[in-house]
This record gives C-alpha cells, sequence and structure tokens, in this order.
C-alpha cells in the first residue's frame, strides 16, 4: 500500500511533465520570438527535476520543519532585494540574480510559507492552554499572527507587482488556517471580514491590473489589449473540439496568435492540439495527484506533514483551477503557471521539490 | 474531517473545470473551429483623436487632418510581385522602398503592415477601386498633426511623434502602445495625458476578400481634451517676425495673473517636418544645425543676465539697510582691488543709486557687491527667482546659478576672490539665468513682492484651470520696490538713460538692460528686461539677443516690437 501510493505520485508527475514537454515542444516549433532552446531547456530542467524530486524525497523531513522559520525570513529577505535591486521583465521586478542564476523568490515564497505556516500551526496549536490564555489571545495567536506573517510576503509580491501570486499566498494561508482547526465561526468570520475589505482592495490595484479585471468581466472592451489574449486563448481551446487538431498542427498556436503560449498559456496549445481528450487527461492527472495528496495528509501522523500537504494541495489546486479558467476565460489574466507544465525553471524546480515532499511524506506517514 | 470538505471543494472546483472544457471545446467548438480554420479575425486600431491646441483668442495652433494611410494583411497577399509593383505605379515609389518598409514593419501574419502613410485623396481612391484585385491591400484613414501657424509657436507648442522605448516601457501602463504617438516636446509633451485620445480598436472577421463579414468587438477611441493657452498668437508671432535671423527670445507675460502672452524662440523649426511625410527628411538639417533651433532659449538657454542683475543687488543693499537711495560713489571709470582695474562704460562721477541703474554704472556696484558680499546678494537673487526653476508648465526647464562664496566651496570646491564678488554685482561670471526668470523677477518687482506662478494654460476641456492662481509676498519692504521702480522709470524717460530708445509716445514702459560678456571671441549677450503698464494691463517682458552685441541693439528691437504691437491695438 505504501508503496502503491508512493509509484502512483511518481507516475502522475512525470505524466503532467510528459505532457508539458510534448506541449512546449509544439510551441516553439516553427516560432521566432519562442525558440526551440527553451524546450530544451525545460528538457534539462525535467531531467535534474526528477533528480531533485528523489533525493528530496529520501531527506529526514524533520530537517525541513527545523529549517522552516530561516526559510522563510531569509524569502522576505530575498522579496525585499527583488523590490530594491530586482531585474525588470515584461514591466514587473520578480527576477534575483544571484551568481549568474537568476530566479524569482515571489516562486520560493509558496514552499516557505507552506513550511513556514505549517510548523506554526503545528506547534502553537494546543487545546491545553491551562487557562493561560483568553479567547482574544488565541484568536491573536492563532489567526492574526500568522496572518500578519503571510502579510508581509503579500505585500512584497504585490508590490512587484504579482497581483496573482499575491492573491495565491492568501489562498494557501486559508487553506492551511481551515485544516488547522480554528474553530467554524472565527473562520466564517473572518471570511466575511475578507469580503467586506474587497470593494476596498479595488483602489490599490494598478491601472492595468484593473483593466485586466474589466476585460475578464467583458472582453471585448479591450480587443487589442487583454480582451484579444482571452479571445485568442479561447478560440484556440475551443477550436481543438473532441479530438484536437494534432500535434504540431494547432493553427492558432503556430500563426503566433498567442502571446505567452510557452507559459501562462500551454494550456490553449494542449487544448488545440489535442482537444477535449488531451484536455481531460491533463486534468485527470491533476486532480489524482491532488487526490493521493489528500490521501497522504490524511494518514500522516504528525500535524506538521498533514498541514504541510494541506498547503501542497492548496497551491496545486488553485493554480490549476485558476490557469485553465484563465485561458477558457473563466478567471481574469493573473498571470499564474500551469504546475510542471509552463516554461519556467523557478516555478518548475519548486513544484518538483514540493511533490518530493509529498513521496517523502508519504513514506513515512507510518512511522510517526 | 475537515480534508473531506476540503475534498469536496476540490471535487466541486474540477467538475465545474471539466464542464467548461466540455462547453468550450464541444458545444462552441464547432464555432471556434471556424473562426480559426479561416483565420479571418482582423485587428484594427483605431487612434483616438488628439485634442486641439488654441490661443488665448481660440486661433488654432494646433489640429488634425484626416490622413490615409495603405495598409497591407500579409496573410491575404495573393501576389508579392504584382502587388507591389501595382502600388508604387500609383504611388510613385519604387518598388524596393515599399518591400523594404513592408518587411520592416511586418509583424504578425494578421496584423496589417502600414505601408505607406499619407497619401492623396486621389491615390486613395485609385488603390480602393482596385481592391478587388488586391484583397490585402485596404485604406486606412488616420489622422495627422498639423500646425497652422508653423514656425511661429514652435517652442511653446512643442511637436508629436511615434513613441520611443524608453518612453513606452515608463507609459505602457497608461494605455500607449508601439503605434501611440506621444508630444515630444512643449506644450504637446507637458499636456500630453489632456490631449492624447484614448486608442480604440474593432476585430472584424473578414471573408476571402479581405472584406468585413462581422464585427466581433468595437471599442471606441476617445478624443483627446482641447487646449487653449494664454498665448496671444498675434503677439508672439510679431515677436518671431522680429527675431527672424537673429539668436534669442522675447518673452511678454501679464504681471498679475502671470499668464505667457508671447514665448518666442529664434532660431525656431517647423514642427510639421515630423508629420509630413515629405518634409522629415529635413528634421536630419534641423537637428545638425549649430544654432540649435530646438532649444527654446526662453525657458532653456542659460545666460549670464549682464547689468539686468544691479536690479537684485539693489534691491539687496537697500532692504538690508547697507545703503540708503541716496548714498553715492564716485565713478572714476574703473575700480582698483589688489592692483587689477574693474572697468565701468563711461567715467559716470558721482552716482546715486537711482543714477546708477539709469546710467548702468558698474563701478556703483562694485563698491555695493563688496559692502554686501557674496551671501547675501545670492540669498535675494534666490528670493526673486534667479537661479531656480520658475516652474513654467513647459519641458526642459534649466535652473541656473547665482554662485556666492560657501556654494563656490561646497560644489566647486573651488575658492573665491573678492574679483569674483565683483563680477557677480554685475551680472557677470558664473551667474546663468534664463530669461524667463529675468521677466518673473521683474514682475515680481512691479507688483512690489507679489509673485505669481508664470504660466502657458489657460483653458483644458472648456475648463479654465486655476492650478497657478496663486500669489505669494516676499518678505522684502514695499518701499524698497517703489524706489527701484522710480529709477526703472528714469532708465527709459532720462535723456541719459541706457534704455532712452524705448522712450514711446504714448506707452508707459521701464526696464533695465544688461549687456553681458560671453566668450572672448565672441559678441556680448544683449538684454532688455522691462514692464509696460497700459490702462487695462501690466506687462513684463524681456527682448533677449545671444551674442547680439551692445544692449541697444536689444533695445531698438524692442521698440520695432512695442511699435508694431502698439499699431494693431494689441496693448
Amino acid at each position: 500500500m505504501r508503496r502503491d501510493l508512493n509509484l502512483k505520485i511518481w507516475v502522475y508527475t512525470i505524466a503532467i511533465i510528459l505532457i508539458g514537454l510534448v506541449a512546449l515542444y509544439s510551441a516553439t516549433t516553427g516560432n521566432v520570438r519562442v525558440s526551440r532552446g527553451i524546450f530544451y531547456d525545460q528538457l534539462f530542467c525535467a531531467a535534474v527535476g526528477i533528480f531533485i524530486m528523489y533525493v528530496v524525497g529520501r531527506i529526514d523531513y524533520r530537517k525541513f520543519f527545523d529549517g522552516a522559520y530561516i526559510l522563510y525570513a531569509i524569502n522576505i529577505l530575498l522579496l525585499i532585494l527583488v523590490l530594491v535591486s530586482g531585474r525588470d521583465a515584461l514591466g514587473a521586478r520578480r527576477w534575483l540574480t544571484i551568481g549568474g542564476i537568476s530566479f524569482q523568490p515571489s516562486e520560493l515564497t509558496k514552499l516557505s510559507l507552506v513550511l513556514f505556516l505549517g510548523r506554526y500551526f503545528a506547534t502553537q496549536r494546543s487545546v491545553l492552554t491551562f487557562g493561560f490564555m483568553n479567547k482574544t489571545q488565541l484568536i491573536l495567536r492563532d489567526l492574526f499572527f500568522p496572518l500578519f506573517l503571510t502579510g508581509i510576503s503579500m505585500f512584497l509580491i504585490f508590490k512587484q507587482p504579482d497581483l496573482g501570486t499575491a492573491l495565491l499566498m492568501f489562498g494557501i494561508f486559508f487553506g492551511m488556517l481551515f485544516a488547522s482547526g480554528l474553530e467554524y465561526r472565527y473562520i466564517i468570520g473572518f471570511s466575511l471580514a475578507c469580503l467586506s475589505v474587497v470593494p476596498f482592495a479595488w483602489n490599490i490595484l494598478k491601472d492595468y491590473q484593473k483593466d485586466r479585471l474589466l476585460v475578464f468581466l467583458n472582453p471585448n472592451i479591450d480587443p487589442l489589449g487583454a480582451g484579444y489574449t482571452i479571445i485568442q486563448s479561447k478560440t484556440a481551446v475551443g477550436s481543438g473540439q473532441f479530438w484536437g487538431k494534432g500535434w504540431l498542427s494547432g493553427t492558432q498556436n503556430q500563426l503566433n496568435f498567442l502571446p505567452e503560449r510557452h507559459t501562462d498559456f500551454i494550456f490553449s496549445v494542449i487544448g488545440e492540439e489535442w482537444g477535449l481528450i488531451g484536455t481531460m487527461v491533463l486534468v485527470y492527472c491533476y486532480f489524482s495527484l491532488i487526490r493521493y495528496c489528500l490521501l497522504v495528509s490524511e494518514q500522516v501522523k504528525d500535524k506538521f506533514g498533514m498541514l504541510v500537504c494541506i498547503g501542497i494541495v492548496s497551491i496545486l489546486t488553485l493554480q490549476v483551477i485558476i490557469n485553465i479558467g484563465m485561458v477558457i476565460g473563466l478567471f481574469p489574466i493573473v498571470g499564474l503557471t500551469l504546475p510542471l507544465v509552463s516554461y519556467g525553471r523557478s516555478s518548475f524546480l519548486i513544484f518538483i521539490i514540493m511533490m518530493g515532499f509529498l513521496l517523502n511524506l508519504s513514506k513515512r506517514r507510518t512511522i510517526f | 474531517m475537515r480534508i473531506k470538505i476540503i475534498r469536496i471543494i476540490i471535487f466541486i472546483l474540477f467538475a465545474a473545470i471539466v464542464v467548461n472544457l466540455f462547453y468550450v471545446q464541444i458545444i462552441q467548438g464547432p464555432y471556434f473551429f471556424r473562426i480559426s480554420k479561416n483565420n479571418r479575425i482582423r485587428v484594427v486600431a483605431l487612434e483616438g483623436l488628439r485634442g486641439r491646441i488654441k490661443d488665448r483668442h481660440g486661433r488654432i495652433l494646433a489640429d488634425n487632418k484626416v490622413s490615409y494611410n495603405v495598409m497591407i494583411t500579409p496573410q491575404d497577399i495573393l501576389d508579392k510581385d504584382k502587388l507591389f509593383s501595382f502600388l508604387s505605379e500609383i504611388l510613385e515609389m519604387e518598388v524596393e522602398k515599399l518591400v523594404r518598409t513592408y518587411n520592416q514593419k511586418k509583424f504578425t501574419p494578421f496584423t496589417p503592415v502600414a505601408v505607406v502613410e499619407d497619401i492623396q485623396w486621389s491615390q486613395a481612391v485609385n488603390i480602393e477601386e482596385n481592391k478587388y484585385r488586391f484583397p490585402s491591400v485596404f485604406i486606412q484613414k488616420g489622422f495627422k498633426r498639423i500646425y497652422p501657424l508653423e514656425d511661429n509657436s514652435a517652442h511653446v507648442l512643442g511637436y508629436t511623434g511615434k513613441i520611443n522605448r524608453s518612453q513606452k516601457r515608463r507609459l505602457k501602463e497608461y494605455g500607449f502602445s508601439y503605434q501611440s504617438i506621444i508630444g515630444k516636446t512643449g506644450v504637446e509633451e507637458y499636456y500630453d495625458s489632456y490631449l492624447k485620445g484614448d486608442q480604440g480598436g474593432i476585430q472584424i472577421e473578414v471573408n476571402s476578400r479581405g472584406e468585413q463579414v462581422r464585427l466581433l468587438s468595437l471599442k471606441e477611441p476617445k478624443k483627446g481634451q482641447d487646449i487653449t493657452l494664454t498665448i496671444d498668437s498675434e503677439i508672439n508671432e510679431t515677436a518671431q517676425a522680429l527675431l527672424r535671423g537673429k539668436k534669442g527670445a522675447i518673452i511678454m507675460m501679464d504681471i498679475t495673473t502671470g499668464e505667457v502672452l508671447a514665448m518666442a524662440s529664434s532660431p525656431a523649426y517647423d514642427p510639421n517636418i515630423f508629420v509630413n511625410r515629405e518634409k522629415r527628411r529635413k528634421s536630419a538639417y534641423i537637428f545638425k544645425n549649430p544654432n540649435s533651433p530646438f532649444l527654446n532659449r526662453a525657458i532653456t538657454g542659460l545666460f549670464p543676465p549682464g547689468s539686468v542683475f544691479k536690479v537684485p543687488v539693489a534691491i539687496c543693499g537697500l532692504d538690508s539697510k547697507a545703503i540708503k537711495p541716496q548714498t553715492s560713489f564716485d565713478c572714476k571709470g574703473y575700480y582698483e582691488l589688489a592692483g587689477i582695474r574693474f572697468g565701468c562704460t563711461h567715467v559716470h562721477g558721482s552716482q546715486n543709486l537711482a543714477e546708477s541703474l539709469i546710467h548702468s554704472c558698474n563701478v556703483y556696484y562694485y563698491h555695493l557687491g563688496k559692502m554686501l558680499g557674496s551671501e547675501k546678494i545670492s540669498q535675494y537673487a534666490h528670493l526673486l527667482g534667479l537661479g531656480k526653476q520658475t516652474h513654467i508648465d513647459l519641458p526642459f526647464e534649466s535652473t541656473g546659478r547665482v554662485p556666492s562664496q560657501k556654494e563656490g566651496l561646497l560644489s566647486a570646491n573651488r575658492r573665491w576672490y573678492t574679483g569674483d564678488t565683483l563680477n557677480l554685482s554685475i551680472g557677470q561670471g558664473d551667474v546663468l539665468t534664463t530669461p524667463i526668470q529675468l521677466v518673473k523677477m521683474m514682475a515680481t518687482v512691479v507688483s512690489e513682492g507679489i509673485e505669481v506662478q508664470p504660466h502657458v494654460i489657460k483653458e483644458i476641456g472648456g475648463i479654465t484651470t486655476q492650478k497657478f492662481d496663486f500669489e505669494r509676498q516676499l518678505m522684502i519692504d514695499k518701499s524698497v520696490f517703489r524706489i527701484i521702480k522710480k529709477a526703472l522709470v528714469a532708465t527709459v524717460t532720462d535723456y541719459s538713460g541706457t534704455a532712452h530708445v524705448l522712450d514711446i509716445d504714448g506707452l508707459y514702459i521701464a526696464g533695465k538692460t544688461g549687456t553681458a560678456q560671453s566668450s572672448p571671441d565672441k559678441e556680448h549677450h544683449a538684454w532688455f528686461v522691462g514692464y509696460l503698464i497700459t490702462g487695462q494691463k501690466k506687462l513684463a517682458f524681456c527682448i533677449f539677443l545671444e551674442h547680439g552685441g551692445s544692449s541697444q541693439n536689444a533695445c531698438i528691437l524692442g521698440r520695432e516690437f512695442l511699435l508694431t504691437l502698439q499699431k494693431n491695438k494689441k496693448i
């Protein structure tokens, strides 16, 4: 049974990576602006990634527990560094170059936040307070203090500006808070409070972010900019119909209709060339992976492991749903990648590490 | 338990995605398939009309004219050679040149390329008539900017052009694209956000002949706002005409409001050259011209003010109680300091303050400057707005500088000699000002210490701007200004005054001349900065001639300027 679960995680992870590589090969065919080099780069990342996944699966995971706070602190420093001296790309500061390697600290935050919150909720939350703490103090400790610490990284990522990832951080926080076992009334109260803040949050958005949200509501208001992308990507996915147009013969993709088709919009390539069959297979792979991840979280014996599992589940679910939803016009374009499929080293590596972590937990779930 | 809830939520989310994929790919699939198979979606950008610019009397200074552009959709080309030979025949252009522009601008198979811009109406009709033979070609109606007054208002207006790379990066979030037209200098740049129209566009489905079948979506372009300037184009034209062939600047400003009525800088350029295809070649010559026609001498040019600077020095002396109006110094034609002679124009004899301004006696100011010291002089000069920006609403304004001992040490680490103070007192040495600073200073003197904000904007979109309607009272005694003004009037009215040329019948004119040394091998700069009071208006003005020789030349030009205005009933 243990072996079995482990094997399934391997199988689905690799299946998703392979689907991604096939799609990326097509996206880089006969194209001037997106060169074939990107495909080989991803191929290399995949090979290295599988090795990393194996290694992460073998490390004693208490080491992650010990390093969680430090990692998060370092991550916040890196995020500040990005804002101060980062590299601009596509109108946003997301990249940091250290020792010749450039990466996105906001991607690392996904991992470090999960570990951090996992440790925090796992250690702080104990029912026995021996009467030393009243209700207010408990709420402060279990809800507002972790919210504040999450808020720091959210704010820094929002400043880059990267609204999508910042909101994702909130999703992670909410998922893990829910799993941490906080009483329902507080969770419901907190959710209502968050909803009431939404109208105010509108005002701090940048103009182009507002535009994107408005365009999402009605793509026709900006047929040249963001609305163009939505219409084109929807056309690509829809035109795949049931069987798809076949590998390397997607016309929308080949004829430069789609911007960013190797990163955020890779799903449209899959949808066009492999049709409903292809998209269903991919969605099924993700769904299975998430399902096994939940299975692990149920069986794991310690709270840290369970919470980290839930964190990973939150990220995977949100990114998959939002990315696919964005391509077919269900969500605004917020710039979130499709896990393990979109091109991008930082993103790819972080998800690989998460999968390794999952392996790790699934192996040890009976030991503790 | 909680994990079960999470599992249910995840299941619902995935189910929603599956249902939507099914809907898009199966139910709507055939529709999208048809669109993608024909590849018949065209995106056409519609440029928002730029706001017009008018002068204070409503005369149009910048307008838009319809132009016709030849567009080619790469995907629809049937026979490339035939197409280009056809176009070259109609447009009377070489085939190679057309092909070259086409290849340069080609972006994607479905984005139309503007091969030739601004063709004649007859040519456009001719091309449209042959559209059945060449489905890839169509005529797009666009707009081009025209400046009816040509070089008569160039420096205030500025010009427009395609956005460049750095501007694009900076302004991307404000809705600029690579095709956007943007103001490059002058009012066109400063008020670009108001003038600029919002870009719109259409997405259309076309048939195999390139004709529109269906409108998929439309975003109406929005017109920019019209702008009215405080400039009186007739005064400006008079000024520009007088400066033709010379280098220099003329400014005229309303003293009570700070409205700039005229701002001429010479040599000027014709802003139309950046718009017009035939004239565009000329712009290269202008950029290379050693007399730098693009420099707006009125606000960007930095020049030593010469004797005009005696006005702030005199104000400084009176206000700090170093001298009284009747304090006299003897002028022997020179001033000796450590064996070096600092010269004066004449041997003036005994001079009091008023006489020193009337005759522009240097020796008086050597004495006074030495008494005051450089710190105090530069403090008052700064107070009166010299050596700092006026913050007029035009781009590229220079700051200038009024040096002093402390500042010299701090910034240049240079020793300060008493000789430097003497040079400073007569506006020589390292003092650098812009003409607009001197006009503003003169206005402050006339209104006895009330400082206004020079500006060129009057109305935006029909609404009067009140942004510049404010005044500031300087902490200088009013009686000081009255004494100075009396002397400035006498400079014109007195027979021995340096600006007696300007004593025109029926006009109340006052002011100060200045002859500033520039480089040894070139002529001096000629200045006249003064004011004019009529029944209705108080106007400050400045006549400046770069390397124009003696200040007399500026005065003579000023006389012609004011006489013309008087004749045209402008003042």
